[in-house]
Formats: structure tokens, sequence, C-alpha cells
């Protein structure tokens, strides 16, 4: 009974190694070549994000400034009538 | 027997985990897919990249337009004002000076106040003249020099408040035997005589000799205090020029009468 099972293990085995081995695989260069692509992927993506947080930085500081500009204006009309009745 | 076994059965173990790492590897075919998967995927990533560049590139220029915007905003209030950076930190400095003065003035009793009555003017004059300048027309100024004239009004008050409740009206040396000398001698008043040149420099607007009183004169009482710089200054006076009319060194004399 031992016997049997293990020679159908082994013989399971040989098949999925030789089904395997039969298929064709990708070299060592085309590897890489994955490879370099993926790493090429993740650095854009970390670019992106970068990028991104440079867009939202100066959307706020063009708001604060519109914010200011407007006050300066504000002060500028007011100070213009304070000084007329200086 | 059993050792063989044993050994075939490790051997197909073997066998089996090896195959299978072997099927784990990748085919040709899955290769090629990731390769296409991730191509793709470094385009797109391309061009989000290219229009998030170009909408980065949009707003540092409107941040650089915004910012020269502002600056001239500011430029113009200043010439607005007639000021620059310099005369502007030389005004906000005053202004501290003047914070600094009233506080200062705040914190004394009425008894000090009264004694240190000059410095509400000195102060005043030093805010009339910070007053007199542009930059207070500034919104970041206005209240608050707004602020320091009310301060310097409720000193005053403080000060008026103070004088008002002491006050003594002169009354006839036949009668009252009303002189500076005797008045500050009255219990009520500073009980003590040599007090009397608080009541005359307390009220140099009414009393310009202090030998002469008149009947019915209303004087302000400062508060009882030592005598100030001034005051001592002022008896000093009196007693050389006392003495360079060879008169006898005498207290102030009694009202005149009407």
């Amino acid at each position: 009974m031992k016997k049997s099972f293990a020679g159908l293990f082994v013989a399971g085995a040989l098949l999925a190694t030789l089904a395997t081995g039969c298929t064709s695989k990708p070299n060592a260069a085309e590897l890489k070549q994955l490879e370099d692509l993926k790493a090429e992927v993740s650095s854009l993506q970390r670019e992106i994000s970068a990028k991104e947080s440079e867009k939202a930085a100066l959307l706020r500081a063009i708001a604060d400034k519109d914010a200011q500009l407007a006050q300066c204006e504000k002060d500028k009309a007011l100070v213009q009538e304070r000084l007329k009745g200086m | 027997m059993k050792v063989m076994n044993r050994v075939i059965l490790v051997a197909a173990l073997m066998l089996y985990v090896c195959s299978y790492a072997v099927a784990q590897e990748m085919t040709k075919e899955e290769w090629q897919k990731q390769i296409t998967e991730f191509t793709a995927q470094r385009n797109e990533l391309k061009n989000k990249l290219t229009g998030l560049q170009t909408e980065v590139d949009k707003l540092k220029k409107s941040d650089a337009d915004k910012a020269a915007a502002l600056k001239k905003c500011t430029e113009d209030l200043m010439a607005l004002v007639g000021a620059d950076a310099a005369s502007e930190r030389a005004f906000a400095a005053k202004l501290d000076e003047i914070d600094g003065k009233i506080n200062e003035l705040s914190r004394l009793s009425n008894q000090d106040l009264w004694a240190r009555k000059g410095e509400i003017d000195d102060v005043q004059k030093m805010f009339d003249e910070a007053k007199k300048s542009k930059l207070s027309t500034m919104p970041k100024y206005f209240d608050r020099v707004k602020e320091q004239q009310n301060r310097i009004d409720a000193l005053r008050k403080t000060l008026e408040s103070a004088q008002l409740m002491m006050t003594y009206t002169v009354g006839t040396w036949a009668k009252d035997r009303d002189c500076l000398w005797n008045i500050a001698k009255k219990p009520k008043i500073y009980d003590n005589a040599f007090m009397w040149p608080k009541i005359w420099q307390g009220n140099k607007d009414k009393i310009k000799n202090p030998d002469v009183i008149k009947k019915g004169q209303v004087l302000s009482i400062p508060p009882k205090a030592d005598l100030t710089k001034e005051e001592k200054s002022a008896v000093r006076s009196y007693w050389s020029k006392k003495r360079a009319a060879e008169a006898p060194a005498t207290p102030p004399a009694a009202p005149v009468k009407k």
C-alpha cells in the first residue's frame, strides 16, 4: 500500500516537472526589463505624489495671497478715506 | 525494507517540492502580459505627471503674479501714508513707548498719579505727535491709537475725580487764619504745615505767589504724599528769592482781603 502510494506520488511529481519544463520562460534580460519597468512605475508614482503635494501647497499659498491682496485693497480704500478727514 | 521505503518517500517529497517550485516560475506569456500591463501603467503615469507638471508651472506663475500684486499693493499703501519700512518701525516703537508710559501711569495709586500728573501731559504730547503721522490711519495702527487716547482720557478722569474729592475754599485771615502753611496744617488737609508747597504746586494756575491767596479761592488739594522733586525745588526757589529780597524767612502770608 505504502509502495503504491509512493509510486503515485513520484509519478505525479515527474509529470508536473515535465509539464513545466516544456513551457517557454523569459530570459534574464527580459526579466530585468520587467523589473526595470516596475521600478519606473514606482518612481513615477512617487513623483506624482510629490507633484500633487506641491500643487496643493501652491493652491494654499495662492488662496492666502488672494486673501491678503483683498485685505490690502480694503486697507488702501480705508486709509484714503481717513486721510481725507485728516 | 522499511529504510528503503522511507528513502523513496523522502525522495518523492523532494521531487514534488522541486516540481512545484518550477511550476511557480513565470512563463513567457505571463511575462508578456505583465510587460504590457506595466507599460500601459507607465505611459498613463507619465501622461499624468506631464499634466501635473503643467498645472504646477501655471500655479507657480500665478503665485508669483499674486506675490508681485501684493508687494505693489503694500508699496502703494505705504506711499499713501508717505512712509517707508524704517519710518514705520520708528512709528511702531513710538506707540510702544506711549503704551509703556500709559501702563506705568495706570498702575499708580491716585496719590502717586497726582504727584506725577505732569507726565499725563507729557504722554499726551507724545501721543499727539504720533497721531499726526499718516501711519496712524493704517488699519493695523488705527485701533491701537484710538485705544491709547481712550486710556489717556481715563487717566485724566481718574486724576479729575481724585481732584474733585479734595478741594478747599479759602476763608479769611481774620476768621480762619488761612494761608498755605495753615491750610496744610489742618488735620483734615495734611496735618503737616510743611506740606504747603504741595498745595501751591497743585494750584500753580491759581497761585502765582504762595504768599498771596484770596478769599473764596477754591484750591485743589493734591492727595497726601511726600513732596515731589518739583515741589521741593519750588520751595528752594521760594526761599532763595525770599532771602535775596532780605525778607525774614517766614511762612507764606495770610490771604489778601478783597
